[in-house]
This record gives C-alpha cells, sequence and structure tokens, in this order.
C-alpha cells in the first residue's frame, strides 16, 4: 500500500462518519477533576444497560455513540468516587463530568468506592499504569520518589541493578525503549548516571508502559513506550506543593490563568548534595548536581479548541577540580492544538521539538568534547468514535532528526588538540498509522492496525565506500574481525537521501471474555525502530551517541507474540493476569571485539548485525482493595543475542552461538504493599528478588608485558550473585493538617533493609600493590536511611 | 577516550557509597594455551642486538606461578632473509638473541617450533617519536591535588601514528599501561599522562614510550581494558579472548596467545621532585 492509497483509505472512513449515524445519538465531553479541572486520562465511561463503554483518551475526552433511549451512565476511575446518572439520548449531549477524589468528595455524590480491577473486555495487553499516586507511596533510595524505579517492580521489568540508568523489558535492552513525556522523546531517563530519574514525580499525571500490543500510533522503538503525561496545572485555584528530601527538593506551582479555562504549572527539582562537598577543604571545588524544570500552559479557546504548550528542562552537572567538568541532559518543547471536529472526531496537533545534549571538557588533556541530537516532530492525530462498537485512530507523524557524534576542541590555545567536527548525520522519519477498536460480539473485541513508517537518511554528509561494500572484514587465519579502510568517499548534498527504509508494521490484539470476570487476550505486532544507540556497555552511560540507520546499519525489526490470562475474583477484590510472550528482534546491534565505540567516525567498520530473542511468563496478582493493597509479580523469561558469521568461514560473535544477553533474568520476582493503618499513618513495602545478571567469568589467566591478563571464554556463561532487597517507608500525615490550608506529611523510608550487598560487578583484576589476582566485587548501596518533608497549600 | 568510561567508574563511587569487597569465586579452568611474548623492542640510542623472547602458558586465575614453555625452536628473519635465533637461557622459558639487527619500517617473521606445532607471525618494526620533556604538576588528578606528570612529544603529522605509553613506578609493582593514536591530536606535541594518585616526593618512574602498528594498537587496547579491571557491571563492555597476531599453522584452532611486535622505544627516568 503506498502513501496515496493510504489517505484515500483515510478519506474514505472520514466519509462514512455520516452513514452511521442514523437513529444514534453521542454523547461527549471531557471528563476532569472537580477541585483542580485538571483533565483525567483512562475515566472509565460506561452505559450500564448496554454493557459497553469507552475510556477518555490523553486529553480526557470521550465520545460515545449509542441507539435513542434513556440510560444509566456510570463514570468511575481509580482513586475517585464513581459517578452515576440517567441521561436520555434523544440529540447528542455535552457533557464535562467532574468528579471527586476520595479524599474530597462531598458525602451526598458517594457511589461506591472504585478499584483497580483488571479491565476484561477490552483488547489492551501487556499494558501495565501506574498512577503517581501509587508510585509516591513506594519506598525508594534516599527517598526520592522515582516514576522510573517503580516500573521495575512490574512483571517483564528490570535494570541492571543499583545506580543503572534505563530499563529492560522484556528482554529488550534500554534503548528500545519509547519515553515520551507529553509525547516528546527523552533520550536519556537518567541523572546522576541512573540513580534518579529525570521525572518530577509532582509535574506527571499518569503513566501507562506498553510492554506489547503497542498501539499504531506508536513506533520507533522495538520493545516498549512508555508514555507520560505532564498534569495540565490547577484552572481553578492557585496552589504550591513541594517535597525537602536528602538528595533533592522540589517545588511546584499552578493555577488559574484565566479561571476555568487556562491554567499554567512551573515545577522545578533540584539536589544539593554538592553544596555539602563545599563545606570540606579537599572538596570545595568539587561539584556533582542536577536540576530540572517543567512547564505547562493548558488553554481552553473554546468547547471546541484547546491549546496546550509544555515543556522540560533537566541537566546534570559534574564538576572536577576544574579539570574535569561534564553537563548533559534533555530539553523539550511542545505545542499542541485539541480540536473537535464533532462531538465524534477528536484531532490533537503537536508541534514538538527535543534535544539530548552532551559535553565533557577534559582541561587536563585539554580538550572538549560536545555531542547530541536534535529532533522536530509535527504529529496530527485523530480519534474517531464511529460507534459504540467502533472506533478509529489514525494520524500522520514526520520527524526530522540532526545528530551531532561529536565536536572535538581544544579548551585553550596551548592544547595539542586538532579542532575536529565528527560529521553530523540528518534524518527524516514519518509515518501514517490506523488503528481500529472494534467489539465484533459482546464477548470479542478487536484491536487492529497498521502502521506505515519511512525513513530517510539524508546528506550533507560523506559515506565511506568499501571494496564489495564491506566496512567489516575478517581475517580468517587469526579469527579476527577489522576495520576496513574505505576505498573511496561520495559527498552527498544537504537533504540529498543516502538511504531509505520502509516497512509496514501490523499491530493486532484480541480479548475473548470468558465470563464477567475472565477472559483470554492474544496480540501480535511488528515493531521498527530506526535509531541505534551505539552502546555496548550493560546499561546505557550518558555520553552513549544515538545514529540513524543509514547504508550500512539497517533498521532493528521486532515482532513480538503475546497470550493471557485474565481474571478479577472475590468480588474484584482480586485479580491476576498471567501473559506469556515471544519477541525476536532482527538487526541486533554487535560489536566486534575491541571496538572502541566513542568519538568513533566510522561505526559501520565496528558493527555486525545480529538478533535478539527473548522469551517468557509473567505472573501478576494483584489486592484492589482495603487497607493493605498491592502486587505480587513474576516473570520467568530468556533473554538470547546471536551475531553468527556472514559466510560459513567467519567465526561471528561468540562463535556465532547463542548467548544470554546483559538483560537476560531468569527470575524475576516483586511484592509491593502499603497499608493505610488509619488517617494519620501508612506504610508500605517493597521487595524486589532477581536473578544475577550474566556476566563473563575469566577460565584462566597468562603474562604478557608483566601484567597478569585474565583470559575469557564465551560471553555471559556466568552471574553475578542474585539481586535483592527489601524496603520499607512510612508516611504520617499530621492530625494538625485538618483544620488548615498547609498540608505536610513525612516520609520515612529505610532502602536494603538488611543491608544486602547486592553486586553491581565482579572485576578480575591484579592488585597493584600486591601483584596478586582478585576478584572484587563492587556494590553500590548498603542500607539507606532517608527522611523527607512534603507539602502543599 | 576510554579514559572517559573510567571517569564514570570513578564518579559513581564519589556519588554512590559504593564499597569494594574482594571475594572468593570459583572458577573453573580452561586447559593451558601456548602464550608468546614476543615484544622486540629497539631502545633508542642503542643497537637493539640483545632482544628477548618469552614463552609461557595460561594458568589458573588464581596461581602465583606462570608456567615456562622450554625447550622450543625460536627464530625471527628479515626481509633479505637474515635469521636471527633465539636460544633459551637455561630452562627458563626466555629465549636470547644477541645480534638481532632493528632496522626501522622492516618487515620481520616469527617462527616458533614447539610440541610439534610451528607457530608464525608478520610484523613490522614501528619508529616512535622521542620524548622532549618531563613535566610535574602538584595540582593535578581528579581532586587537584595530586602529583601529575606529563610526558610530551612531538607528534609526526605525516601519518596516522599509534603510541603505547608505559609507567612504572617505584611504589607498585603493577606497570600501567596506556594505548593512543593522533586521530585528534596528528601533527602536535602531545603527551602522555600517568595515572597515579598516590606518588610522593622521591618515587622513580620510567616513562617508555614505543610506536606500535594499528594492529598492534587494537590488541593493546582490548588487553590494556581486560588487564584492568573488566568483568561486566553496568557501564563495562563484555571480555573476550584477545586474539594476537601469530597463527598456529599446524593446528589452527590451538591458536596461541600473546604477539609478535617490534618497536622502537624512548625511555626517561624521572624522580619526583
Amino acid at each position: 500500500m503506498n502513501s496515496r492509497q493510504i489517505i484515500l483509505f483515510l478519506v474514505t472512513i472520514l466519509c462514512s462518519l455520516s452513514i452511521f449515524a442514523q437513529e444514534k445519538f453521542t454523547l461527549s465531553g471531557t471528563i476532569s477533576d472537580a477541585n483542580s479541572n485538571e483533565t483525567l486520562i483512562g475515566v472509565n465511561v460506561v452505559v450500564a444497560e448496554l454493557k459497553t463503554g469507552v475510556t477518555t483518551n490523553e486529553y480526557g475526552f470521550y465520545s460515545i455513540t449509542i441507539p435513542k433511549g434513556a440510560y444509566t451512565i456510570q463514570i468511575s476511575y481509580l482513586g475517585y468516587q464513581t459517578l452515576q446518572e440517567s441521561i436520555t439520548f434523544d440529540q447528542n449531549i455535552k457533557n464535562n463530568f467532574k468528579l471527586f477524589s476520595n479524599e474530597t468528595a462531598l458525602k451526598e455524590v458517594i457511589i461506591t468506592d472504585n478499584k483497580t480491577k483488571t479491565d476484561i473486555k477490552r483488547p489492551e495487553m501487556s499494558v501495565n499504569k501506574l498512577s503517581i499516586a501509587t508510585i509516591k507511596k513506594m519506598p525508594v533510595v534516599l527517598g526520592e520518589v522515582d516514576v522510573l524505579k517503580s516500573i521495575l517492580l512490574l512483571p517483564g521489568v528490570t535494570n541492571a541493578g543499583e545506580g543503572a540508568s534505563g530499563f529492560n523489558v522484556r528482554g529488550g535492552g534500554a534503548d528500545q525503549n519509547l519515553i515520551l513525556l507529553d509525547e516528546a522523546t527523552i533520550f536519556n531517563s537518567s541523572h546522576v548516571f541512573g540513580f534518579f530519574s529525570v521525572f518530577n514525580p509532582d509535574a506527571i499525571k499518569d503513566l501507562k508502559l506498553y510492554k506489547g500490543g503497542i498501539p499504531a500510533r506508536f513506533g520507533g522503538r522495538a520493545s516498549s513506550v512508555l508514555d507520560i503525561y505532564q498534569k495540565d496545572g490547577n484552572s481553578k485555584e492557585f496552589h504550591v506543593n513541594g517535597g525537602i528530601g536528602l538528595i533533592s527538593s522540589r517545588i511546584l506551582a499552578e493555577g488559574p490563568l484565566v479561571k476555568d479555562k487556562g491554567s499554567f504549572l512551573i515545577g522545578g527539582r533540584s539536589s544539593y548534595a554538592h553544596l555539602f562537598l563545599k563545606l570540606s577543604e579537599e572538596q570545595k571545588d568539587n561539584s556533582a548536581y542536577f536540576y530540572d524544570l517543567n512547564t505547562k500552559l493548558s488553554y481552553k479557546l473554546d468547547t471546541n479548541n484547546s491549546l496546550y504548550l509544555s515543556g522540560y528542562f533537566g541537566r546534570d552537572v559534574f564538576s572536577l577540580s576544574k579539570s574535569f567538568t561534564n553537563i548533559y541532559g534533555n530539553a523539550t518543547l511542545n505545542l499542541r492544538w485539541n480540536h473537535l471536529f464533532s462531538e465524534k472526531l477528536f484531532s490533537n496537533l503537536s508541534l514538538i521539538y527535543s534535544d539530548y545534549y552532551y559535553g565533557l571538557d577534559l582541561d587536563f588533556v585539554g580538550f572538549k568534547w560536545d555531542s547530541g541530537i536534535k529532533n522536530y516532530n509535527i504529529k496530527y492525530d485523530f480519534k474517531n468514535y464511529i460507534s459504540d462498537t467502533f472506533k478509529l485512530n489514525y494520524g500522520i507523524n514526520g520527524i526530522y532528526y540532526e545528530f551531532n557524534p561529536g565536536t572535538i576542541k581544544p579548551s585553550d590555545a596551548n592544547s595539542g588538540i586538532n579542532f575536529e567536527q565528527l560529521d553530523k548525520k540528518y534524518a527524516f522519519e514519518s509515518a501514517l498509522y490506523i488503528n481500529a477498536d472494534h467489539d465484533i460480539t459482546d464477548k470479542i473485541a478487536l484491536s487492529y492496525g497498521l502502521r506505515y513508517s519511512m525513513f530517510y537518511r539524508l546528506g550533507q554528509s560523506t559515506v565511506n565506500i568499501y571494496e564489495n561494500n564491506n566496512p567489516v572484514l575478517f581475517n580468517p587465519d587469526l579469527q579476527l574481525y577489522e576495520k576496513a579502510t574505505p576505498i573511496d568517499t561520495q559527498f552527498y548534498n544537504r537533504n540529498k537521501v543516502i538511504k531509505n527504509y520502509n516497512y509496514l508494521e501490523p499491530r493486532l490484539s484480541l480479548a475473548y471474555q470468558i465470563n464477567e470476570n475472565q477472559s483470554v487476550k492474544a496480540s501480535y505486532n511488528r515493531m521498527v525502530q530506526y535509531l541505534q544507540l551505539i552502546s555496548n556497555t550493560t546499561s546505557p552511560t550518558p555520553l552513549d551517541v544515538w545514529t540513524p540507520s543509514d547504508n550500512f546499519i539497517k533498521p532493528q525489526i521486532a515482532d513480538q507474540v503475546a497470550l493471557g490470562y485474565f481474571k478479577n475474583f472475590k468480588d474484584d477484590m482480586y485479580s491476576i493476569e498471567v501473559e506469556s510472550y515471544y519477541k525476536k528482534v532482527q538487526n541486533r546491534l554487535d560489536y566486534i571485539d575491541g571496538a572502541n565505540l566513542i568519538a568513533n567516525k566510522a561505526i559501520e567498520q565496528i558493527i555486525l548485525n545480529g538478533t535478539l530473542r527473548s522469551y517468557g511468563l509473567e505472573i501478576l496478582l494483584r489486592k484492589n482493595e482495603g487497607k493493605l493493597n498491592g502486587w505480587i509479580s513474576y516473570t520467568l523469561s530468556k533473554s538470547e543475542q546471536q551475531t553468527p558469521g556472514r559466510t560459513p568461514l567467519e567465526s561471528g560473535i561468540n562463535n556465532g552461538q547463542w548467548y544470554n544477553s546483559v538483560y537476560d533474568k531468569l527470575h524475576n520476582i516483586a511484592v509491593t504493599s502499603s497499608y493505610n493503618l488509619n488517617e494519620k499513618w501508612s506504610f508500605a513495602a517493597n521487595f524486589a528478588l532477581q536473578t544475577g545478571q550474566p556476566i563473563t567469568y575469566p577460565l584462566g589467566q597468562y603474562e604478557y608485558l608483566g601484567i597478569n591478563v585474565p583470559n575469557y571464554g564465551l560471553r555471559n556463561k556466568n552471574r553475578l550473585p542474585t539481586y535483592h532487597h527489601l524496603d520499607i517507608a512510612a508516611t504520617l500525615t499530621p492530625d494538625s493538617n485538618k483544620n488548615r490550608q498547609w498540608k505536610g506529611e513525612w516520609v520515612f523510608s529505610i532502602y536494603n533493609l538488611y543491608n544486602r550487598k547486592n553486586a553491581a560487578s565482579i572485576n578480575f583484576r591484579q592488585n597493584a600493590e600486591t601483584g596478586t589476582n582478585e576478584a572484587v566485587k563492587t556494590s553500590i548501596f548498603g542500607v539507606v536511611p532517608a527522611v523527607s518533608y512534603n507539602f502543599k497549600f | 577516550m576510554k579514559k572517559i568510561a573510567n571517569l564514570l567508574i570513578i564518579l559513581i563511587a564519589v556519588l554512590g557509597s559504593s564499597c569494594e569487597d574482594v571475594i572468593n569465586v570459583d572458577l573453573d579452568n580452561d586447559p593451558p594455551k601456548l602464550v608468546i611474548e614476543a615484544a622486540i623492542n629497539w631502545r633508542k640510542g642503542t643497537s637493539g642486538n640483545q632482544q628477548k623472547i618469552k614463552l609461557s602458558t595460561t594458568t589458573s586465575f588464581y596461581s602465583n606461578e606462570i608456567p615456562k614453555v622450554s625447550g622450543a625452536i625460536v627464530t625471527i628473519k628479515n626481509s633479505a632473509n637474515v635469521v636471527f635465533t633465539f636460544t633459551e637461557m637455561g630452562t627458563t622459558g626466555d629465549y636470547i638473541c644477541t645480534d638481532f639487527f632493528p632496522e626501522r619500517n622492516e618487515t620481520y617473521t616469527l617462527t616458533i617450533s614447539t610440541k610439534g606445532n610451528t607457530y608464525t607471525a608478520t610484523e613490522t618494526l614501528k619508529p616512535v617519536a622521542p620524548i622532549t620533556k618531563i613535566v610535574q604538576n602538584n595540582k593535578g588528578g581528579f581532586t587537584g591535588n595530586d602529583i601529575e606528570i606529563k610526558t610530551f612529544y612531538q607528534d609526526p603529522g605525516t601519518q596516522t601514528n599509534y603510541y603505547l605509553y608505559k609507567y612504572m613506578y617505584s611504589n607498585q609493582i603493577k606497570s600501567n599501561y596506556y594505548v593512543d593514536l593522533d586521530e585528534f591530536f596528528n601533527g602536535n606535541e602531545f603527551f602522555s599522562i600517568s595515572q597515579n594518585e598516590t606518588l610522593e616526593k622521591g618515587d622513580t618512574i620510567e616513562v617508555s614510550h614505543i610506536g606500535i602498528s594499528k594492529a598492534y594498537y587494537n590488541y593493546m587496547s582490548v588487553l590494556v581494558s581486560i588487564a584492568g579491571n573488566n568483568g561486566g557491571g553496568p557501564f563495562q563492555s563484555p571480555p573476550a579472548t584477545v586474539r594476537g597476531n601469530i597463527i598456529n599453522t599446524t593446528d589452527s584452532a590451538n591458536y596461541p596467545l600473546g604477539y609478535f611486535s617490534l618497536s622502537e622505544i624512548d625511555v626517561r627516568n624521572y624522580t619526583i621532585e
């Protein structure tokens, strides 16, 4: 299907609107918090008589079209009181519902407490939602509430341990996650390498992690999508909230610009540990800190139009006695326009800019380094609520990328370093997509879609040409891969296409409802990833460089199937979700031994294409209500990589055998629980246990030039010791809160209660003083107690 | 640039309450493999006639004894087929030649016969730029309070040069090796830098600058990183067997470890002031 045919298809669907409208009427509007007007995402709007319903979209909008008649509409959302209203459908109705949160609800509107029970009916699977309220209750290292650390407690999600950045979803690499903050791509999600995440929890409204069954509107990464939405800001009243912690403090202000129409939100967070460094004579010239800033302006122009402007800016700064300075971080800016073409057709146009910057100043070698990635993104997304059983989502997306692999500058006139600009790289990625949510019968619901993605690697650029088009040579005598020397180069002018790719990415998921409380679901998705993170470490480092697919680097293609069983039981008190998956990623990059990835001008000379496959079983058992609630998750999984030789004569990497990827964790158990004792005290506890990360032990040693060299065998055959820790927290809400504007709470936490020294690495080395060989385990955190104070007024 | 990765690890150590423990790990052992250390070094200002090749085998990681290989026949010949014979000193595994004739950019072939196998390798002798000066800075290092030594030279701008720097310290048993190439300082005055945070007045240092080939540069980059401290961790790349340039012509699967390299080297001694 070419692009013209797809557009034609979209137009046909748009025209079909009027045909569906016979004798049916539409109820539409937005659903928001009664106190702040903050729109709510994923609210269930159910027509009780028809047992059908919809959920609000990312902007709080819903639309449902049903035959003429009188119905009971139930509106329910986690943490809010369920609302029930009788509505007569004899015309199209606009109704903006307001929900009262459990804390503030007025007695007369209370109907029932809402639960987090599993959605049995919808074909959505392999998706986890976490409310920011749940995240804030979890005990964390140094009391820093962390959005990314919380998702590690979900089945199928792991990372490389304490202090490591990124996360791995279903045995995939951290580079395979699409992380979106208000739709803008975040390229590095960590502060201080991996100790903290870049998301200020006070500014976050909602997050959703798609591990599979990914809808067609998302693309560009092989493994998962983490979709994070910032709060819009309170358009009723001015409020401030914040927190004071051991590592950082944060403050956020929100309020109306124009009452009930426009709001602003501005939040900042900064660490201040470096201030203590100043107190010490030895450390006074050193500093290490991070900060970030979240802003959002929302404005409702009229009933059919809203504008949102949101931004993020974050930086990490390290400086050691002025001889070494390192600054890095993300910035995003996003302008969105919501427009209702009709009560059934919702649209959103987004103009998004995001960038990632990495700068390093090594004064002691006279050297400055800058690298980064910028992208300009336009998205036009339509949600078409055709009937109560059929909804369409379609749109277009175009992203222009500019990559700077590195600028090398002498730091002063006396430096021995020459100025060098590594060739900048340019690319354009675009996509057309359409996705249908289709309830075939009462019991069978389908979601199917197609994404057609295109990628153009553009000039201006000088491209190397190799003999036989082969940039990596194999030396059969030494059984070694070596860099080839280019025989020529070709110059491409600005915006000239160097290489293009296009793929059709089908997406399908299906739910079969066995009865009121049980269903089975299945899904398949293909995802194509055109950007590659050049990294051969276990978890990404801030200076890893992104690079586009080109004539040598092929896009990663992931195919995933998943099958699941879902059940709510004991009157929805508990729910269980069991899923199994198989995922295969083609063109997973592997690096030849001894490859130097940093400041490499010709990445193609050190890479080979391999395959990544992973499969597993995930079980999530949740207790949804009561004083004690929480979940237990267990994942049994395998993740392996293979890079065979390109010809029978070549050895491939690791002799062409499958080997454990660094994300391979056989067992992964997480227990998270919270207990609300009374209005004053609540408690929470987490326990996490996972199989140690694969590493390679030496099989012996030898001496060369007086150095003891460990002799390593095949890759990742051994493992670090099992990783586990138990964390607890207690939250104190003083009684004095009740009668005043100022609300405060104290959070006391202990991370790693029994002081488990989890291994971050085991190094095999020769002791410099004694000359003997030793194995050295490095662990990051022992037991870490912390206290923080949160407030709002 | 590898230094940057090391810096990251240091920073993490500074920031986290991280700690290191020496632990006991049960390790498997592979059968012994031949290790050939054929690093021919021609020190500037000498004849270079006296050269040594060491033969040993791999052994278990925790062993304090490196097994020697005796009774081998070791020769090097140059492009004019002049053969230089290396004779074992007793049964030490050290094979000595006293009439070696080094020439810059000359190609040499190594042949070793032992236990029914023949090993060969071919390599070119690489020149090196002389050391021009050594500069001591007492406000160096990451903390700004360490003694830092920079050893300067003038990089030739005509071609890509590869360097191996060796720092031998009176206060530590292990020598430090660094590899470098002139990609970002071609034709300029540049330096090697010592990373030893515990130097004190009176300590002595021997600095060697060694001219190496591109292939040997690749080999030593991996070797240095593996010998440094590479075993798996969030910011480390997977370690691997380091294959050298020596081929077993009798049984190619039974490949030897080590390298045949020929270098001109410049050595300076320095006492911390």
